[in-house]
């Protein structure tokens, strides 16, 4: 048997790339189910006794009910309605501003060499900074109130939001800016029509990861100085070992991640379908 | 034979000529490790020829070609369309590169109709022209797909209409071909062929395949290795041929002869170059 023909008999046995995409959503599934039911099994759900006590790690089924019973009387004082959406609106401006102005920004920054060098070195020296241990020094600065919680996400987001814009800018191909010159662009269409869509799938990449971080640091804003966020409710909820409620903030942090992700996922796919691809 | 030596700047083609390459020499980085990419050329170009220039890899032909796009400029000397120096890209020299210079975020439609709204056409009018581009190249009903979803040879036909658009005096094209398959390019070859006769477009073609450049081309320019300089030029027939099998006759290699023997010398020298920049 020729090499060739040894070759083609070896991708004749691997399954078709569909196949293989379904068969690795049903393994998706199936780890997530595993961990559902290993989780089940330890805590016992009323069925069996527990190997854990229901302090360390509640069952699912008492989760549930938690997240039934906080959904119908809320949780100390607010509903879980409020106590999300207030999360959900302090991580969404600090996200937008961060969109509104790191995204301009990081395009400039791509573009200028004289505002890269301006703005470089404060963004890249702060970055390696975690953030949350500015949040005393925000509050001090800003007041206990929304504009300290919604800074420190800034603080977190900007920087990677702002050079993700920056790369991607000065990734795009001189090859298409000098095809762009020769048919006659002028400079704000070279920017409108070819800059900023060649940007795009650089900046999608930096939203998305700003997502997960933006979501994670909503723990630290809702530290102190709060009475109301998902973050906040777990934290406090922790205080007082109310693990079930812990794990209902927890898994809707999560979710919410999760959704924010997809969301994203999908924007990316309509917008930037070209991405990656030559 | 059907190449003959030709003096590509003497006086009564300068006087005739579209385009000028005036003494057009390139030194690239600052004065202890400059390289002289480019030594001074001469070359004129009359309107509705074919010039294509041959030479080894590093030889500063695309160089060349990008002081006549306006993308760099020359460290002496200059270049000049119909009398007039330029100093940068313009859209009465349209340009096509080797790969990867299409819009991949527009489609094929808004590729071709960049050039002419850039140039403040209206988008209906745009359209039209995109579409009769489309027609020309031979991409009819691929208007609406993306670059992503063509063939590389497809891809380069979208490349060619674009520049077409705008209906530039002079083409400048960068190796168009070089990544394609040879059934593919030589296709693309024929069709170029009849485009050229068409149009009676202004062409200059940076290529390494000497066989291409002997197809397509009124005018045959070998350069030399790094700096680059004209070794030779020839005036050439097979283009007026109307033979598309005039590759396989006797004469056509008789000139492919002529040509891979003055440049196999370069190739050598080239490589000397580079191995010899590159220690171990």
């Amino acid at each position: 048997m020729s090499e060739v023909d040894a070759a083609q008999n070896l991708t004749e046995d691997l399954p078709p790339a569909r196949r293989t995409a379904r068969r690795d959503r049903w393994l998706g599934l199936a780890s997530f189910a595993a961990m559902l039911a290993f989780w089940f099994a330890i805590t016992g759900s009323g069925l069996w006794p527990p190997l854990v006590q229901s302090a360390f790690l509640p069952s699912p089924v008492a989760v549930a009910k938690t997240f039934m019973r906080l959904a119908s009387s809320g949780y100390q004082g607010h509903t879980l309605a409020h106590h999300f959406l207030i999360s959900l609106m302090r991580f969404g401006i600090a996200f937008a501003v961060c969109v509104v102005i790191g995204v301009p920004v990081g395009l400039l920054m791509g573009m200028h060499s004289g505002v890269r060098a301006v703005l470089d070195p404060p963004i890249e020296t702060t970055r390696p900074i975690p953030k949350l241990a500015l949040l005393p020094l925000f509050i001090i600065w800003f007041g206990i109130g929304e504009l300290s919680k919604t800074i420190v996400i800034i603080a977190a987001l900007f920087p990677l939001i702002s050079i993700s814009a920056m790369q991607a800018v000065r990734a795009v191909s001189v090859r298409r800016i000098q095809a762009a010159q020769s048919l006659g662009a002028s400079r704000s269409t070279i920017f409108r029509r070819v800059l900023l869509p060649a940007s795009l799938p650089g900046i999608f990449t930096g939203l998305r990861v700003s997502v997960g971080i933006g979501v994670t640091m909503l723990v630290g804003a809702e530290m102190v100085a709060t009475s109301d966020g998902i973050a906040w409710m777990a934290l406090t909820a922790a205080d007082f070992v109310q693990t079930d409620i812990v794990l209902v903030g927890v898994l809707i942090m999560a979710a919410l991640g999760y959704g924010l992700d997809q969301i994203f996922r999908v924007l990316e796919r309509r917008i930037v379908h070209w991405a990656g691809r030559e | 034979m059907a190449i003959e030596p030709v003096a590509l700047a003497a006086a009564p083609r300068r006087a005739a000529a579209k385009l000028v390459i005036d003494g057009v020499s390139k030194r690239f980085g600052a004065r202890e490790d400059a390289v002289q990419a480019l030594q001074p050329i001469d070359i004129a170009v009359g309107a509705g020829e074919f010039l294509t220039i041959v030479g080894p890899s590093g030889c500063g032909k695309s160089t060349l070609l990008n002081i006549v796009a306006g993308f760099e400029m020359p460290t002496t000397g200059r270049a000049t369309l119909d009398g007039k120096t330029i100093t940068g890209p313009g859209s009465e020299r349209g340009v096509v590169f080797q790969q990867g210079a299409l819009f991949t975020w527009m489609s094929v439609q808004d590729n071709i109709a960049f050039g002419p709204r850039a140039l403040g056409k209206s988008v209906a009018e745009s359209r039209d022209i995109a579409e009769r581009y489309i027609e020309l190249v031979g991409l009819t009903g691929f208007g609406k797909r993306y670059p992503y979803e063509l063939s590389g040879g497809m891809q380069q036909r979208v490349g060619i209409a674009r520049a077409l658009a705008n209906e530039p005096e002079v083409l400048l094209m960068d190796e168009p071909f070089a990544a394609l398959d040879q059934q593919t390019r030589e296709l693309l070859q024929e069709e170029i062929r009849a485009i050229w006769r068409r149009t009676a477009k202004t062409i200059l073609w940076i290529t390494h395949s000497i066989e291409e450049a002997l197809f397509l081309a009124t005018h045959v320019v070998v350069m030399t290795a790094r700096p680059g300089r004209i070794k030779a030029a020839f005036a050439c027939g097979f283009s007026r041929e109307a033979d598309p099998l005039i590759a396989t006759t006797p004469e056509f290699a008789e000139a492919k002869r002529t040509i891979v023997g003055l440049l196999r010398q370069e190739s050598l020298e080239a490589q000397r170059q580079e191995t010899a920049a590159s220690p171990r």
